[in-house]
């Protein structure tokens, strides 16, 4: 009996030290064969030819009298860059820190060069065999510098493009509050109407940015497919802790809170199509209070993180002269994101009142990030960082529309959704308004 | 309340990670760092163009050699080398003058700093050697075929059709000597003829032929030169344009020549793609001979244009010393590598070292003689690398 059970003993502990061996053995013939292809290259594979040399321009500068070009080896081998030139014409250059890159490394090629602003360039450099790569920018701009004065413009920019919008926006609170049940669901609707098309922009202009920008070795779509899923599967888990930690931490606050919200609530006579609180809460009422500021707040987080990308768009545009910042231009944006108030506004239109304050604490976090992806994106430009941040909103602005899309069900009495007709319009017009006013940009 | 002061702290630590992965991610600075421990400088021969320092490599073709190992041809050798042929006489006493070039099209060489490219050459340059001999001699080409494909000679001028190397290729490791009388006198190129004719071209299998007349032409200080191109991504685009084989050769080694002596020089266009190509000469006129098969001058002029394979023989000496650039007119191909610089020294010695500063001239925006001579190099660039 002993020696059975100190045999069990032992057998249970052998198999924890196997499972570490099964784990591992894997990895050891893995190892094995990568030792073995790279000991010895050609002993089973081998190619004559030599593989071809594959250089990405991520970004051209303009400085005083000089042009530089940000090269990346996105190749599959090591690469020895030869010249470089303007317009394919050749000029003398330097390069940091060397001309030989390693794969994925970058350098500067510095052109001096007297550029004249406005006018496009085409930026090309040679590889050691004999291999052209060229960067075209439509129209050269001196490259902001990290100055106090170029801080603030786009400090300035960040917050026309991205505050005052959603701030506007917030002060149609009120007008929320006062409307009937079906019209608070055709804003609803409307707010995840906009909150779609902004997503799917933000998938576009990374994949274009992606398309356009990143070398094809770092698989830019996937990347992007890849970080909004993250971002979304994420968000939508860290919006369900808030909400569960947030119903269990301030059920007294409520019910503190409910006796004066449902005495303002009567006053107001716009909840006539609403239920009205008592001061015994059920579940779904409950829901009713909390759910919808934790949505607002996920709204505000999810147009932050978008905004944040739509920064680092504007700053990296006005870097790569991309475009010519203008008040028209300005206006556009703001008319755009005017809409993004709204949206963060809409589902706690029907909740308690919302202190002023935290009204501006969550126009403020949808709006700043505007500015802080502003000075990211005009001083340390990189399309791969804009795609990702892109993405990244784009996950949050899709976790959102499933948040107000729950809402909206929930209010429409968990009757569905596309039974009812001003839920849908409102989620077109949502839409149309977005189209309309990025035409402006 | 709970949910903003949550929601907050998720907003301020979103954007300070956001922050600090952006700045980790993308840190590279675009403010020029300056380092005297390894320091170049890069810029500068254009008068008006800020002087770069840097700590990193100079990629600059218009002022650093290429490694004459490496290097397809030595300009400065290939520019006076006229071959003459092994010299035998005929029972009637004609001359006999053989040749023998070897085809390869395996190797790769440096056709411009840093740029390597497969070359296709007869004995091992571009452009090939130059055959010289003088009208009426008796001319054995033995072309020996190193290479992989069938390659040929097509020589240009006056012979019999077999000898033409157009309908008969000489296979890989094969050998067959072309044998004609040299007529009319005049310079031409010779290249291979197999198909596809332009890829044979212009990776590099041609060179000069020239025949001079029974009575010799004055004397002069003779060079030949070829312009052509290498189209090195196979576009069929020229992605450089030269003089002899080296882009921007004669401007860190300029040809150095004697004030009042008269220069000739054999000129051959052997371009590819381009059309046209042409030679413009600085603060001088020449005498032009077009083909060189006549002795009566046919135009006086400071630039000739020439399409693919047109050539010319051109004359004049320079009446003050300092350094003259010559150049393609078509500026896209001067901006390519196809621009050179003569040196014309005051004395008659001949051997000043070749390794002279030329940046000096390009440092200064001052064109006077004197200071030309008296400026001090400024950049760090000229010369040998």
């Amino acid at each position: 009996m002993m020696e059975r059970e100190e045999g069990n003993t032992s057998n249970t502990y052998g198999i924890t030290k196997r499972t570490i061996l099964f784990g591992v053995i894997p990895f050891i013939v893995l190892g094995a064969m990568i030792i073995l292809l790279l000991s010895s290259p050609g002993i089973l594979f081998q190619s004559s030819i030599k593989p071809l040399p594959e250089v990405s321009i991520e970004k051209v500068e303009f400085s005083d009298g000089n042009v530089v070009a940000f090269v990346r080896n996105t190749g599959p081998s090591e690469i020895t860059i030869a010249q470089a030139d303007v317009n394919d014409r050749i000029h003398p250059a330097a390069i940091e820190p060397g001309r030989t890159l390693v794969r994925l490394a970058d350098a500067r090629v510095i052109i001096p060069f007297i550029w004249n602003a406005g006018e496009p360039y085409d930026i090309g450099i040679t590889t050691d065999d004999g291999t052209r790569f060229s960067k075209t920018v439509n129209s050269a701009a001196p490259a902001p510098r990290p100055t106090i004065e170029q801080a603030s413009t786009f400090a300035l920019i960040g917050t026309y493009v991205g505050i005052i919008p959603v701030m506007m926006g917030l002060l149609w609170y009120p007008f929320i509050r006062r409307l009937s049940l079906n019209k608070y669901n055709f804003f609803l609707s409307l707010t995840a109407g906009l909150l779609v098309f902004l997503g799917i922009d933000a998938l576009l202009e990374s994949n274009e940015i992606g398309v356009d920008t990143v070398a094809p070795a770092f698989n830019a779509q996937i990347l992007i497919i890849m970080v909004a899923i993250v971002s979304l599967i994420s968000l939508l888990y860290v919006s369900q802790k808030l909400v569960q930690r947030a119903s269990v931490r301030s059920r007294s606050d409520i019910e503190h809170d409910m006796g004066y919200e449902s005495h303002s609530e009567s006053h107001s006579g716009a909840g006539r199509d609403f239920p009205t609180f008592g001061s015994s809460l059920s579940s779904s009422q409950q829901q009713l209070l909390i759910r919808p500021i934790a949505i607002s707040m996920m709204i505000s987080i999810g147009i932050g993180l978008h905004n944040f990308g739509e920064g680092l768009a504007i700053g990296a545009a006005v870097l790569l002269g991309e475009v010519a910042l203008s008040s028209f231009l300005i206006l556009g944006f703001t008319l755009h994101n005017t809409t993004e108030g709204l949206a963060i506004v809409a589902p706690m239109a029907k909740s308690r009142r919302i202190p002023v304050t935290r009204l501006l604490t969550m126009g403020l976090i949808a709006g700043v990030p505007t500015i802080m992806g502003a000075w990211i994106g005009g001083f340390l430009y990189s399309p791969i960082a804009t795609i990702i941040f892109l993405s990244i909103g784009a996950g949050a602005i899709f976790q959102v529309v499933y948040s107000v899309g729950s809402w909206i069900y929930h209010t429409n009495g968990n009757r569905g959704l596309l039974n009812n007709p001003s839920i849908i319009t409102g989620f077109a017009v949502g839409m149309l308004i977005m189209y309309l006013t990025g035409l402006l940009i | 309340m709970t949910y903003s002061r949550v929601g907050l702290l998720i907003g301020i630590t979103a954007s300070i990670v956001i922050a600090l992965i952006s700045t980790i991610l993308y840190s590279r600075s675009s403010v020029s760092v300056e380092d005297s421990s390894k320091t170049d400088t890069v810029g500068g021969h254009t008068p008006g163009y800020p002087i770069v320092r840097t700590t990193g490599d100079v990629l600059d073709p218009t002022s650093s050699a290429i490694d004459p190992k490496a290097a397809v041809v030595d300009p400065m050798k290939y520019l006076r080398d006229f071959n003459y042929g092994r010299i035998s006489k005929l029972s009637n006493g004609t001359s006999v003058r053989e040749f023998t070039l070897i085809a390869s099209d395996q190797q790769t060489k440096e056709v411009s700093p840093g740029v390597l490219y497969n070359v296709w050459t007869f004995n091992g340059t571009i452009p090939g050697p130059t055959i010289r001999a003088t009208e009426g001699d008796l001319v054995r080409i033995t072309l020996i075929n190193n290479g992989t494909k069938f390659h040929s000679i097509h020589t240009h001028g006056i012979h019999p059709s077999e000898m033409d190397g157009v309908f008969e290729g000489i296979a890989p490791g094969g050998k067959f000597t072309y044998e004609f009388t040299a007529e009319p006198f005049g310079v031409f190129p010779y290249h291979c003829h197999m198909q596809p004719l332009e890829e044979h071209i212009t990776h590099g299998l041609y060179g000069v032929y020239i025949v001079d007349p029974k009575k010799p032409r004055a004397d002069a200080d003779e060079m030949v030169m070829v312009m052509n191109g290498y189209d090195t991504d196979f576009d069929t685009e020229n992605n450089f344009y030269t003089v002899n084989g080296i882009p921007y050769y004669y401007m860190h080694h300029p040809i150095q020549i004697d004030k009042n002596r008269l220069i000739r020089i054999y000129l051959v266009n052997i371009l590819e793609f381009d059309p046209i190509n042409n030679f413009h000469l600085h603060a001088n006129v020449f005498d032009l001979y077009r083909t060189g098969t006549k002795l009566i001058s046919d135009e006086y002029t400071d630039i000739v244009t020439m399409s693919q394979g047109e050539r010319g023989i051109l004359e004049f000496s320079y009446k003050y010393p300092g350094k003259y650039m010559f150049h393609a007119h078509k500026t896209e191909f001067a901006e390519k590598g196809w621009t050179g610089l003569f040196l014309v020294k005051d004395g008659t010695a001949q051997s000043v070292s070749e390794n002279s500063n030329v940046t000096s001239v390009r440092n200064t925006t001052s064109y006077s003689i004197r200071e030309l001579d008296n400026t001090t190099n400024l950049g760090a660039t000229g010369g040998l690398r």
